[in-house]
């Protein structure tokens, strides 16, 4: 066992607990108007049916028993003392912000800029007011990857920024999946830049993500979250990404770890009855997505043990990122890696910090 | 099977390409397989769940192409690669070597074939 103190702790997915109010003011116009207009508020939503991202059902903060010492969570307001009164609380030394808000990003199908606004406001907002290399706080850039071009905006917006240290694709939502052609220029420009690109599970429109009448968050997040990220490991690999973009670093947010191997061994059986529908691919599909990497939370640390033993081995100790997702009603704290039967201090040493110091070059 | 080691399958005249004939080696049962003018063997059991291999479809191997970011995956048939497809699942795999399309640690193993006066022999091996 080694004390989190003691070693270098990179937490991979922090979220801000932003709110509208404090990003509308960064937003381009007219957006930035067009919300300080709406009467949205904090939460961005509205008690007359309207919202600037459609919203979810169900309390995160499940019904009042969720409280966070250092987080306005779940109505947001967080400011940066927050963060590092919260960071030095956990022994966190570095965490990669990720907004809150953002991750609703998915239920927008309208071909409007909301996310993109929301996103170079957000950017905007961290850089001048929160993200800090010299206190560790560091972050990632959300992608409007539905508009490349946006997006592109975007890449150029932080390509010299010190405290961005790569992209997040929120998985909900994105359709077409992420392995399709249309999202190339933006893996391409990503490879260029060294940014690993971070695909994080999220929630919007869950209560209906496959099928409408799921009663409670127990359901919709336990399927919503893991088929979000299903679905795209499935597509990036069967379509080629780590092919086409072989220097391109690919990490996979918040499904914990043990639908790796399911998953991993059932599209390896497709594709040995159907090779030819992955042209690009020079060797199975599970062999791609085993040197992907992924975030650890939240660990499945209530498993048998030999079962989470067999994911960390099929996946790699060098493969897995810690990764709190603090504020939220479900983080893990580097205890759940510290305590850790089944493996080495020196794996434990990789996984809460070693392993992302070099993926995100910090 | 004769009595110098080689087991006949039949006129060579017989073949088209894409045929393939099902001969008994041995214990075995192997598939002769016409194929871009020349014949190939190979054990008639899929590795996969035994199924019969070489009675499935032969056909140039779909392959894709892909020009840079943003590009389609072009796909086309390409005559210089012909597979064996298993009709049970569908694993395919390339006459030339065995080596499964998808994954090359799955070989069928392949015997030697002659044609002598006209005749397709397959060696017992």
């Amino acid at each position: 066992m080694i004390d989190p103190k003691e070693h270098t702790v990179v937490d991979c997915d922090w979220h801000y607990a932003d709110t509208f109010t404090q990003i509308a003011p960064y937003m381009p116009e007219p957006w930035k108007t067009k919300y300080q207009k709406s009467g949205f508020g904090d939460t961005g939503v509205k008690q007359n049916l309207a919202a600037f991202f459609p919203a979810s059902t169900g309390s995160r903060a499940n019904y009042g028993k969720i409280q966070r010492e250092f987080s306005e969570y779940p109505d947001g307001g967080d400011t940066k003392e927050d963060v590092v009164a919260g960071m030095d609380e956990l022994d966190i030394d570095v965490s990669l912000q990720i907004s809150h808000l953002i991750l609703a990003m998915g239920g927008v199908t309208a071909d409007d800029r909301r996310v993109e606004s929301f996103v170079k406001g957000y950017l905007d907002y961290m850089l001048e007011e929160v993200l800090d290399p010299d206190e560790g706080i560091y972050g990632l850039a959300p992608m409007p990857y539905h508009d490349i071009d946006a997006s592109m905006d975007v890449l150029d917006r932080v390509e010299d920024e010190e405290a961005i240290t790569g992209v997040v694709f929120v998985t909900a939502g994105a359709s077409p999946p992420l392995g399709n052609r249309k999202y190339d220029p933006i893996y391409e420009r990503c490879e260029e830049m060294g940014y690993p690109v971070v695909y994080h599970t999220g929630g919007s429109g869950l209560d209906e993500y496959v099928r409408a009448g799921y009663q409670d968050m127990i359901e919709t997040h336990t399927l919503g979250f893991l088929e979000s990220n299903m679905s795209q490991i499935v597509s990036v690999a069967s379509q080629g990404v780590p092919e086409k973009f072989p220097d391109l670093d690919i990490v996979f947010m918040e499904s914990g770890v043990t639908y790796i191997p399911g998953l991993v061994s059932r599209l390896d059986e497709e594709y040995l009855k159907r090779s030819e529908e992955a042209p690009l691919l020079e060797k199975r599909p599970g062999e791609y997505i085993t040197d992907f990497y992924f975030g650890t939370q939240p660990l499945e640390v209530s498993a048998r043990p030999d079962l989470l033993e067999l994911c960390f081995d099929m996946i790699g100790t060098d493969r897995l990122l810690y990764a709190s997702d603090y504020p939220h009603w479900d983080f893990d704290s580097p205890s759940v890696i510290t305590d850790l039967p089944m493996i080495d201090d020196e794996d434990r040493k990789d996984i809460l910090g070693r392993n992302a110091l070099e993926v995100f070059d910090l | 099977m004769s009595a110098d080691g080689r087991v006949e399958v039949g006129p060579a005249a017989g073949f088209e390409n894409g045929d393939a004939e099902i001969v008994q080696v041995g214990r075995v049962e192997v598939g002769v397989i016409k194929a871009g003018g020349e014949f190939y063997a190979l054990r008639n059991e899929c590795p996969h769940d035994g199924g019969p291999v070489c009675e499935g479809m032969v056909e140039p191997r779909l392959v894709g192409e892909w020009s840079g970011p943003g590009e389609r995956v072009e796909q086309h048939y390409d005559d210089d690669q012909c597979i064996v497809s298993c009709p049970w699942h569908g694993w395919s795999f390339d006459v030339q070597t065995g080596e499964h399309i998808g994954d090359d640690g799955y070989v069928l193993p392949m015997y030697d074939v002659v044609v002598d006066d006209g005749v397709v022999y397959v060696n017992e091996g």
